[in-house]
């Protein structure tokens, strides 16, 4: 069964690179949809409602998105697809953490950069796909902060794009405010550790060697952290909705 | 920061003000314990409480101050008077200059002889009648003879109607009017005025706060006072001051002197610190002038008026040495103050006490000396005793009325001089003084305003400068402020202590009678809201100033002037981030997706890399815009990060050894010359080298970087190499950073890079 892909690049000599690693990557097949907006991609998704998100039949398994797009930001995308089981990866010429941060919270699974080599960013999709996102220092710091503060302390959410979205429901009680964070919210000392040492520069497998772990663990705990700013911020995504609604 | 008073022992009550109005403290310790800030600061709130009934008895006070001197000056206008002008002439007699009496008119230039009144009773005169107080005769037997015959004359002018006889068998029967108030003359009104204020101004302090030194320069304030009153009554005197005045002349003021002196003397010894053994001093003085009162009252001492000199000039030298030593035990720029009065006050009365000595061979002079010098003398204490509760008020005042002071009693004491030692004609030593005087004051003052102009100057220029160093750091550390202001209050006041408390003054105010100054310090970055807390310094310019309200207005300007410096700085700063800012994302969003573009087309991977370069330097160089600074172990981190990423791609392994004694912030011109060094150095190796192995070496010392890059490729002959575009920016940055680059080979196989920036803050 066909592999379905989204690729949302307003530029199309970057979409056709795009589908060139994204083809190269993988040997199933790949049915690989384009969007040059913000727009078609909705269309293409069928997200109206974000709730029936999970309606569609045959939904997309992989979707790269640009942030920089002709009619919005490309978290905005990424932050109604919330609940969509698509690996989320964002494309971006943008490596630093002010930009991929709040990517990061509004669920993106990993981010390529767009000028790296075609070898690269194979490797580095691949990587992705099979739950090995990349994580930069500078990315580690922002995330060590962030769970420190708790995320209620976080400026980064104040994106235009994801401030605007509404309609995300949860059944579950909120944490409002910075009470005690809940276990979700808050990273083991594992994890802590793990981040530090990304944060100061170390690879993966010096990590390993210096914690005394094997290299998958590594990996899994840099999962765990991706999933718990991913929830963390999905709730405060949900408690922004709900105070719109209010007023 | 904290500097102790050398050698003091607190003490429960020794910065109590004498003069201690509402502002002050009241008793409290030398020290900055809590308690003297609390009281500082909460001072207020029974004040407030006390504040009814003590005005009311002010008022009160007032009124009877008022009704007292109407009521004197009624009584003086009913006197009878005799409207003339007297001289003595040249045996001692009593001669008539002029009268507005037709009846007296033909006698002008005789001498008066003697009255008699209408009841028969009789008074011999002669020029010394004239002169108007027993107190400031030097001779005993004279004093005597004078009050006994203004006894007779007073006696035999009680009546209407009154003889005169003169010389060469002259007679006039003339009838004596009532004076008036009119007739009192400026001098009387204007004395009784400051005898008035001086009143005022001892019942406020004393209701202000009646502790024992408040109650001790009451009582000073009001002897002067009453010795003002008298002085004032007797510039009236016609030929004879009226009735129970001459009897009480002498005895009055000699106790007011000596009570006056007494009570300085106790006040010295209390304020500005108890001195040890300060019960026994006070103890001593107010026997001993019992004693002299009772005995000079008495008439049982011989030389009286040498006695009460005398003593007072000993007194007076007391409380200065009492001052003295109060000061070496704690210097408190209060005791500089009154021992500088002191001195002052003990010259004058020395130098009137001599020159009237000198004198007595002439009593014509005496005489003038006798009628101007004690009054002169009076007001001058006076005048220093209403000054010292408004000490810490103003500077400005005190400096002028020193000088108006000082140079008064040296135009008096010139005058004297003239007068006793040259005789000279009154009116020609009085111009010749005056004249002397008036240019020695101007003079002076030009000399001392220029003094002090020329200091504020430096000051000033100095001021700026710190201020906006400070502004700079107070910026970059907002938690030192505190710390900074104090350097800043510090340099402008020297005082003797300076401690930051954390306790919020509502405002800047001066304490402690002066010897305080709390300075609320401002939240200078907003949005930060840092702990409220206070500045307080004491003891101005080492001890040897007293604060005051110009003082505490200049500190507040000051922290206002930084504070507006702080903002513009940081306005100033935001515009240029704001800026840089909007340059770095124009810069890499249209230029950016444009070479992205175009090394999606590139024809070779040539061009495709080249095309990666500039985009990564275009990134890199956005990103240095976008953010001022860079924590050097942050830089570290990402380097790594990225060149392990590079190296894992070309499939060559990475050796990174970073160390740094201490973690810099880079600036963008660091950051982004190190960056693109270290990158265009790996691209070299990645692209040339065919190496397995890359070796990086990041070594801080100091402000000493040394950077190697070793890989173990095929490279040779590095001398040889063509400078191409990689190897000319790397040079042309490690040059911009103020260092050296050079390439060797390694004897094992490859090339070593080596970079050495020896003072890497140089060129910051």
């Amino acid at each position: 069964m066909a592999i379905k892909v989204l690729i949302v690049e307003d530029n199309p000599v970057a979409r056709s690179f795009l589908c060139r690693v994204v083809r190269e990557s993988f040997s199933d097949t790949i049915v690989i949809t384009e969007a040059g907006d913000l727009e078609t991609a909705r269309r293409q998704v069928g997200v109206v409602d974000p709730l029936r998100a999970e309606l569609s039949v045959d939904p997309f398994k992989l979707v790269l998105v640009d942030l920089e797009l002709p009619d919005g930001n490309g978290m905005e995308l990424l932050a109604e697809l919330a609940r969509y089981p698509a690996t989320k990866i964002v494309t971006t010429l943008y490596s630093d953490d002010d930009h991929l941060f709040p990517a990061l919270q509004c669920g993106a699974d990993g981010y390529l950069l767009k000028e790296d080599r075609f070898e690269v960013l194979v490797e580095e999709l691949q990587k992705i796909v099979r739950g090995q996102p990349p994580l930069s220092p500078a990315i580690a710091r922002r995330l060590l902060s962030h769970f420190r503060q708790g995320p209620g302390g976080m400026g980064g959410l104040a994106e235009p794009g994801l401030a605007g979205t509404s309609g995300f429901q949860s059944s579950r009680p909120m944490p409002l405010g910075r009470g005690a964070p809940l276990d979700h919210e808050r990273l083991t000392p594992r994890e802590s550790e793990v981040l530090t040492y990304l944060s100061k520069g170390f690879t993966i497998k010096e990590i390993a060697n210096l914690m005394g772990i094997k290299w998958f663990t590594v990996n899994d705990h840099i999962k765990s952290i991706y999933k718990k700013l991913n929830v963390s911020s999905r709730a405060e995504a949900a408690v922004l909705a709900s105070k719109q609604g209010l007023v | 920061m904290d500097l102790r008073l050398r050698g003091a022992p607190s003490s429960p009550r020794n910065a109590a003000d004498l003069a201690s109005s509402s502002f002050s403290l009241g008793p409290d310790s030398s020290h900055l314990d809590s308690g003297l800030i609390d009281r500082s600061f909460g001072g207020d709130e029974p004040l407030s409480r006390w504040m009814g009934w003590r005005l009311r008895l002010l008022v009160v006070a007032a009124l009877l101050g008022c009704v007292g001197v109407l009521l004197l000056a009624r009584w003086l206008a009913e006197s009878p008077y005799l409207d003339a002008t007297w001289k003595a002439g040249a045996q001692g007699q009593l001669e008539l200059v002029s009268s507005t009496d037709p009846l007296l008119t033909p006698h002008e230039g005789r001498a008066l002889l003697g009255v008699i009144g209408g009841d028969n009773s009789m008074a011999v005169v002669d020029a010394l009648t004239l002169r108007r107080s027993s107190r400031w005769l030097t001779d005993d037997i004279e004093r005597e003879r004078h009050r006994a015959m203004h006894e007779q004359l007073s006696t035999a002018m009680a009546q209407d109607t009154v003889k005169l006889f003169f010389s060469e068998g002259e007679m006039a029967e003339v009838s004596l009017p009532r004076r008036g108030l009119g007739s009192l003359g400026a001098m009387f009104w204007l004395l009784s005025g400051l005898a008035l204020v001086l009143y005022l101004v001892a019942m406020v302090v004393v209701l202000a706060r009646p502790t024992a030194r408040n109650l001790l320069y009451a009582l000073a304030a009001l002897c002067q006072s009453g010795n003002l009153a008298f002085i004032a009554i007797e510039s009236t005197m016609g030929l004879a001051l009226p009735l129970p005045l001459p009897r009480w002349d002498m005895p009055v003021h000699m106790s007011l002197d000596l009570v006056t002196a007494a009570a300085v003397v106790h006040a010295a010894a209390l304020h500005p610190r108890r001195i040890p053994g300060a019960g026994v001093v006070s103890w001593l003085s107010w026997i001993s002038v019992t004693t002299l009162i009772v005995l000079i009252g008495n008439a049982e001492l011989g030389g009286a008026w040498w006695w009460l000199q005398g003593s007072v000039t000993l007194f007076g030298l007391l409380a200065v040495a009492l001052l003295t030593w109060s000061h070496r035990i704690e210097p408190h720029p209060f005791a500089i103050v009154m021992r500088r009065f002191g001195v002052l006050a003990v010259g004058t009365w020395v130098l009137l006490t001599l020159t009237l000595a000198a004198s007595s061979g002439a009593p014509q002079v005496q005489q003038q000396i006798a009628a101007a010098g004690p009054t002169i003398w009076a007001v001058f204490l006076a005048s220093l005793l209403l000054l010292l509760p408004f000490l810490s008020k103003s500077q400005q005042v005190m400096r002028e009325f020193s000088l108006l002071a000082a140079i008064s009693t040296v135009a008096t004491a010139l005058d004297l001089v003239f007068v006793a030692v040259f005789s000279f004609g009154q009116f020609a030593s009085l111009t010749l003084a005056l004249f002397l005087s008036l240019g020695l004051y101007s003079g002076a003052r030009q000399w001392l305003l220029n003094q002090l102009r020329n200091q504020n100057v430096l000051t000033t220029e100095r001021m700026f400068e710190k201020l906006y160093r400070i502004a700079r750091e107070v910026e970059a550390h907002p938690e030192r402020t505190p710390a900074l202001l104090t350097q800043l209050l510090r340099e402008l006041f020297e005082p003797m202590e300076a401690v930051v408390i954390d306790q919020r003054s509502p405002s800047t105010r001066v304490t402690g009678g002066g010897s305080t100054l709390i300075i609320p310090v401002p939240q200078l970055m907003n949005g930060e809201d840092g702990e409220a807390s206070s500045i307080v310094i004491r003891f101005a310019h080492h001890g040897r100033r007293l604060f005051t309200t110009e003082d505490a207005r200049l500190a507040e300007r000051v922290v206002e002037q930084l504070r507006r410096a702080v903002a513009f700085d940081k306005a100033v700063e935001q515009g240029r981030s704001e800026e840089r800012l909007r340059l770095a994302q124009d810069l890499h969003d249209d230029i950016g997706a444009r070479l992205l573009t175009l090394m999606y087309k590139a024809q070779s991977p040539e061009m495709e890399n080249y095309v990666r370069h500039t985009l990564q330097d275009l990134k890199t160089l956005t990103r240095g815009l976008a953010a001022p600074n860079h924590p050097l172990s942050h830089a570290a981190a990402e380097w790594k990060s990225d060149l392990t990423q590079r190296l894992t791609a070309a499939h060559i392994s990475l050796g990174w050894n970073f160390s740094a004694d201490r973690d810099i912030s880079l600036t963008v011109v660091q950051w982004s010359a190190l960056t693109r060094v270290m990158r265009e150095l790996v691209n070299n190796v990645i692209a040339h080298s065919q190496a397995r192995r890359v070796d990086i070496e990041f070594m801080l010392d100091g402000d000493r970087v040394d950077l190697t890059v070793t890989d173990n490729g095929v490279g040779r002959n590095p001398q040889a190499w063509a400078h191409g575009l990689g190897l000319g920016g790397v040079r042309k940055r490690v040059k911009q950073l103020g260092g050296e680059v050079d390439w060797r080979e390694v004897p094992a196989g490859g090339i070593c890079c080596r970079v050495c920036i020896r003072q890497l803050s140089e060129r910051a």
